[in-house]
């Protein structure tokens, strides 16, 4: 039965693992140095992962509007790292993204998206909202489509793209990069490319912890996004980073979850926190008065302790529920029609609300300028703020020579996000593309991992009883939420690590076709991201509270004597291993 | 099963291009050509909205996106006039 499975051998110099936004726009660079690129992608490029229904911000360091401002690239950075970062930054990534973004908002712009208004007066006419540091740095832009028009991108340098394929393990060969396999989720063929340079930009971790609402793909982030590049990578020998910053849960819109800042973001000027008698817990953003620009030094340094006070977290809002304080509401109301009408056009921009506000006005009949809509527990996850992923030197390549990373793969920059995915999506591919096009021929593929997919798959699809993916899933997520809660200890992690241990020995899965098959994988993908993380929540034997809370109920205190780094978790000779990477 | 997506037969003249891009891969296309998608995997909708602003009748509604009670928002209404 197992040779029933068609193995599908493709050659190309570089494969792109992922379509992601990093994986897009590495494959576009990659195919200017005129080698044969390939994207490899689960869903579809036009409309896929973090930004597949839009994304219309990202931050970067703009010279045409910083430089008047009297505000440095030097500023933004020790912005991002002692504010936005709490110092768990990578210095090198961080330069990166910041210095690059820019004219990665420029190459968008060659893309054709609208990065300028008529309605502006900055210089450039573009338009800059306050979001992660001092100053307003994250441009603003017409993303609705951004995906498709990417995809269009590629396809004109010649990138081929295969949709509904699923990666699934890397090929290395003697500390090399090979290849990659995979499996087809709708035609259950296996995939089997050989590459002379790899990108891995499968994005974010997700799907490990029970959904709040119940459906269980209503997450605020990409239920598609579950670690498969992460787990790929672990598996391959390359060391992963920051897996144990899991978050606990918190608060934004509740019931379907959205993200629209803290109000910090999406909804600002007019967005504040507000109770139900109009108790005020977050207050209106201060903008930036634009009209000092060119007139007035920014004074960075001494405006940056104000600003991390105000900005901070957003309130503790557990806590404050147990003083009896609340319900909490994102409140509009005082924002004037100009202001309501631009955040309309924010949110409809990007991710869920590009049918969310449509969904709202006709079925719930609600309107911004009179309604509030209440914050309530979303989902746990590994975001942005998180930055776990795979190890990369300043040149985002890995351990594995020729194997890079792009965008949420990589670990160790904070809110990282869509700057990173562009900057880190661009640098990779550039560098992948050269590398191959120096490279004659492809490394040798002596090993068996193409043989054992097709021996997985083909047991999953015969197997005559056995679990739904379903099943699995709910019971791993069951685990995480147990014994690696918002409170952690040594003792419930080790037990949950034991529980997860049992559930792939004893639960043996079932497919009735390809579609299922993925599903399958993919929970394995959930499965040893979980151990990733409890795994290195074991090993962080102290609590570190920004920029995400990680509580051991051991250790409460944070020390940055032993624990001011990264813990990278490596597999060598079937061991997992810990080490220190100093920041 | 949950029903995620809704399509109007005297609408969306069956283009599929809804089941090319759903990232979750929960739709598949009718047999009868013309006719409008079937919904194959219903629970596993992440409601991300691809379907909707991809769809070239979006405007008339040739699908609309059910979200379920429990995925409802809470809503503090207004004075009302």
């Amino acid at each position: 039965m197992n040779s029933q499975i068609q193995v599908i051998p493709i050659e190309t110099d570089v494969l792109v693992i992922g379509g992601g936004l990093a994986g897009c726009m590495a494959a576009i660079k990659a195919a200017e140095h005129g080698v044969k690129v390939v994207i490899a992608e689960k869903a579809n490029t036009e409309n896929s992962g973090c930004a597949g229904t839009g994304i219309d911000h990202s931050w970067a360091y703009i010279p045409p509007v910083h430089d008047p401002m009297g505000y440095t690239l030097n500023d933004l950075m020790e912005d991002h790292i002692q504010g936005t970062s709490a110092g768990m930054v990578n210095r090198d990534l961080l330069y990166l993204v910041a210095s690059q973004n820019y004219h990665r908002m420029l190459d968008l712009e060659k893309f054709g998206i609208n990065i300028r208004y008529q309605d502006s007066t900055l210089p450039g006419g573009f338009r800059v909202v306050p979001q992660f540091h001092s100053v307003p740095t994250s441009f603003n832009f017409e993303g609705r489509f951004l995906k498709l028009q990417m995809t269009r991108e590629a396809k004109k340098r010649g990138v081929e793209i295969f949709n509904r394929v699923m990666m699934t393990e890397l090929l290395p060969s003697d500390g090399e990069i090979a290849g990659a396999v995979g499996i087809g989720v709708r035609d259950g063929k296996i995939y089997s490319f050989k590459a002379k340079t790899v990108v891995l930009s499968t994005g974010r971790s997700n799907r490990m912890t029970r959904s709040v609402s119940g459906p269980r793909h209503n997450l605020r982030v990409p239920a598609e996004d579950t670690g498969d590049g992460k787990a790929m990578a672990l598996r391959a020998g390359v060391g992963v980073i920051n897996m144990e910053l899991l978050t606990g849960l918190w608060f934004n819109i509740g019931g379907n979850e959205i993200n629209l800042g803290s109000p910090r973001n999406t909804t600002q000027p007019a967005g504040s926190i507000t109770g139900p008698t109009g108790e005020m817990f977050v207050p209106r953003t201060q903008f930036y008065d634009w009209s000092k620009l060119g007139k007035e030094k920014f004074d960075a340094a001494q405006v940056r302790p104000l600003w991390m006070q105000f900005r901070g977290a957003p309130p503790d809002y557990f806590a404050l529920r147990k003083q009896g304080k609340g319900p909490f509401f994102l409140d509009l109301t005082s924002g004037t029609e100009e202001e309501i009408k631009y955040i309309e056009w924010s949110i409809s921009h990007e991710g869920k609300g590009c049918y969310w506000l449509d969904h709202l006005s006709q079925q719930e009949n609600f309107d911004f300028r009179k309604d509030k809509l209440e914050y309530l527990p979303n989902t746990r996850e590994l975001s942005i703020a998180q930055a776990a992923g795979v190890v990369v030197d300043k040149n985002l390549e890995t351990e594995l020579k020729g194997l890079f990373a792009a965008g949420d793969e990589v670990g160790g920059l904070p809110f990282s996000s869509s700057p990173g995915a562009f900057s880190m999506g661009w640098h990779a591919g550039d560098l992948a593309g050269l590398r191959a096009k120096k490279q004659n021929s492809f490394r040798e593929i002596r090993d068996q991992q193409t043989e054992s997919l097709k021996q997985v798959c083909a047991e999953m699809l015969e197997r005559r009883t056995g679990f739904h993916w379903t099943e699995l899933e709910l019971a791993v997520q069951n685990i995480v939420d147990y014994y690696c809660g918002d409170e952690r200890s040594e003792a419930y992690l080790l037990r949950g690590l034991e529980r997860l241990a049992q559930l792939k020995a004893e639960t043996p899965l079932k497919a009735e076709n390809a579609h299922e098959l993925g599903r399958c994988l993919e929970v394995r993908s959930v499965i040893e991201n979980a151990e990733m993380v409890m795994r290195a929540s074991i090993e962080r034997k102290e609590s570190r509270r920004q920029p995400s809370r990680f509580i051991r109920a051991e250790y409460p205190e944070q020390d940055d004597a032993n624990f001011f780094c990264f813990l990278s978790q490596k597999r060598i000779d079937e061991k997992v291993r810990f080490s220190k990477i100093p920041l | 099963m949950h029903t995620p997506v809704m399509f109007d037969e005297n609408v969306c003249n069956g283009c599929n291009i809804c089941v090319e891009v759903c990232p979750m891969d929960i739709l598949g296309p009718n047999p009868e050509k013309n006719r409008p998608p079937l919904v194959l995997y219903g629970d596993e909708c992440r409601y991300c909205g691809a379907c909707w602003i991809r769809c070239p009748h979006g405007k008339r509604n040739a699908l609309r996106i059910i979200v379920p009670p429990s995925m409802r928002v809470s809503i503090l209404r207004g004075a009302r006039n």
